[in-house]
């Protein structure tokens, strides 16, 4: 991502850091895990007891919230892990450039140009026809790591 | 007389005149306890007591032949080297020994037995099984405890209390094997990526005999006196657990295999002019992999096998040495033995009456056996 700056303008908690410690052994599925420096969703917790392999561990399965990569970490259950700081911000949808980037209107009433389109076929095709209808749009961008996504696009014009 | 006759063929058919045994046979004489409490007597009696007690003297006797054997007790061949013409440098040179255990002994008691053979360099070859060597280093930092082999699985399970036969070994032990192997391992994988170190599994054992740094592990002892312990199955214990957590964490680590096969067969291989003794406790993997190494040599000249597997089921464990002949891995030529019983029994017995015996003549010259 580009402009530090104004990176953090865009975040609520601006400053504040990435990832916060949790201990491995309440980690649910469907919570959040850093496994390789990169954001997952848990999908998958399994927990193995102390015995011949040494203390207990927790083996997740989770997947990158940005690429949908699938990843696996095993953790001794006691330890901490880093749990990112998941947000989600609506932006009102204000142009799509040619070169694929898209301008959001900002709480403050300012514009923030720095997000590229979602690699998703699917949100892809809705954002580009539904802008191209000239219909008021509502892109849902999800953050963490340092790294953002349009996540989810929802319609506010009439119906 | 027709009686007489009669009672004549029958005495000749029943008591059929035997083949006369004197002078060819050993008699069967066993330990008298008149003489007093020698334990040395009682060892050495074994030999004509019969059963597995013979098989058991046989086993004294080969393993003194390997350690008695010199390359001057051998005939000078035409195409030997100039060194090896000389009488001095003949005299020198030993039966090189090979030996093999399963892990289940170094959880024993018999784990002390195989570090005094280690710490006074009188074996220059092990091979075993990952158990026998992660818990020679486990009971460096935790200990084992006698329990039965009738206790319950599940109360042993909710107490945390893991069971080898009748011996325990509790939970906490293994945790703390894995606190201290895991840092081991990173600074491993610094070294074999700054250093381009190719770790092999005698290489990995080696550095653990290192840092375990303590006089009770016959691994610390290996690593002082250079003696490669090889285990191909390196990943099949909580050893290979570790290597698997790790991996999740810190990945990359290789451990090299095909390294330490040529090692392990080089061992054999290059070992003429000297003779090859095996001694294998239990059988197994670490059984099969000193015969196929001296197999590349066209057989080890002595072997003593102590197990308790049978042979009717076909497997390699339950071998005889005579079915290790048919494969080359014992020469035809060659002194072997199975003793069966249970190890933690015969070996210690065993190196009392050979690898101690022989120490303690050499050490203390005035003392009587």
């Amino acid at each position: 991502m580009s402009d530090e700056e104004h990176h953090f303008e865009s975040k609520a908690d601006a400053g504040a850091s990435k990832t916060f410690p949790q201990q491995a052994g309440t980690i649910r599925k469907n919570g959040y895990i850093v496994i390789k420096n990169r954001a997952c969703k848990v999908v998958e917790v399994s927990t193995s007891k102390t015995g011949k392999h040494g203390h207990a561990k927790c083996h997740f399965v989770a997947i990158d919230i940005f690429n949908g990569k699938k990843l696996e970490d095993i953790v001794p259950s006691s330890h901490n892990c880093d749990v990112p700081h998941v947000n989600r911000t609506d932006y009102q949808l204000i142009d799509i450039s040619e070169d694929g980037f898209v301008s959001l209107l900002t709480e403050s009433g300012g514009t923030k140009d720095d997000l590229k389109l979602p690699t998703d076929d699917t949100l892809l095709t809705q954002i580009k026809d539904g802008f191209a209808e000239g219909k008021d749009l509502v892109v849902t961008v999800m953050s963490a790591m340092g790294e953002e996504q349009i996540c989810a696009l929802k319609d506010i014009g009439p119906k | 007389m027709e009686d007489a006759k009669v009672i004549e063929n029958l005495r000749s058919v029943v008591l059929k005149e035997s083949a006369s045994l004197e002078g060819s046979c050993d008699r069967i004489n066993g330990y008298d306890f008149n003489q007093g409490v020698n334990y040395s007597q009682l060892l050495k009696s074994f030999a004509f007591t019969g059963f597995q007690a013979s098989n058991f003297g046989d086993a004294i006797q080969t393993v003194n032949q390997m350690l008695e054997w010199r390359l001057s007790h051998e005939q000078v061949t035409e195409d030997c080297s100039e060194e090896e013409k000389n009488p001095t440098y003949r005299e020198s040179v030993k039966c090189k020994i090979f030996l093999g255990f399963t892990s289940n002994l170094i959880s024993s008691g018999v784990r002390d037995v195989i570090r005094y053979l280690v710490q006074h360099h009188m074996v220059e070859v092990i091979v075993t099984t990952t158990g026998g060597i992660e818990e020679d280093i486990i009971k460096c930092l935790g200990d084992t405890y006698k329990g039965d082999f009738s206790l319950p699985g599940a109360a042993l399970r909710s107490k945390g209390l893991n069971r080898i036969g009748n011996l325990l070994v509790p939970n906490d032990n293994y945790c703390k094997f894995e606190d201290w192997i895991i840092p081991i391992f990173d600074q491993m994988l610094v070294e074999q990526n700054t250093q381009h170190v190719l770790w092999t599994p005698s290489k990995l054992i080696a550095r653990l005999g290192k840092e375990i740094n303590n006089e009770s592990s016959y691994l610390y002892w290996a690593y002082k006196n250079d003696i490669p312990v090889f285990c191909p199955g390196l990943t099949d214990g909580s050893l290979g657990d570790m290597l698997y957590f790790h991996s999740f964490r810190s990945p990359g680590l290789v451990v090299d295999v095909v390294q330490d096969i040529r090692a392990m067969n080089g061992e054999a291989v290059h070992a003429n002019p000297r003779k090859t003794g095996m001694i294998i406790l239990g059988g197994g993997l670490p059984k099969h992999h000193i015969c196929n190494a001296n197999m590349m040599r066209n057989g080890a000249d002595y072997a003593v096998f102590i197990n308790t597997a049978q042979e009717f089921d076909g497997s390699d464990s339950g071998a005889r040495p005579d079915e290790a002949v048919s494969w080359g891995k014992i020469r035809a030529s060659a002194k072997s033995v199975k003793v069966h019983c249970d190890a933690t029994i015969a070996f210690p017995l065993l190196v009392a009456e050979t690898f101690a015996a022989t120490r303690e003549k050499t050490t203390n010259p005035n003392s009587s056996s």
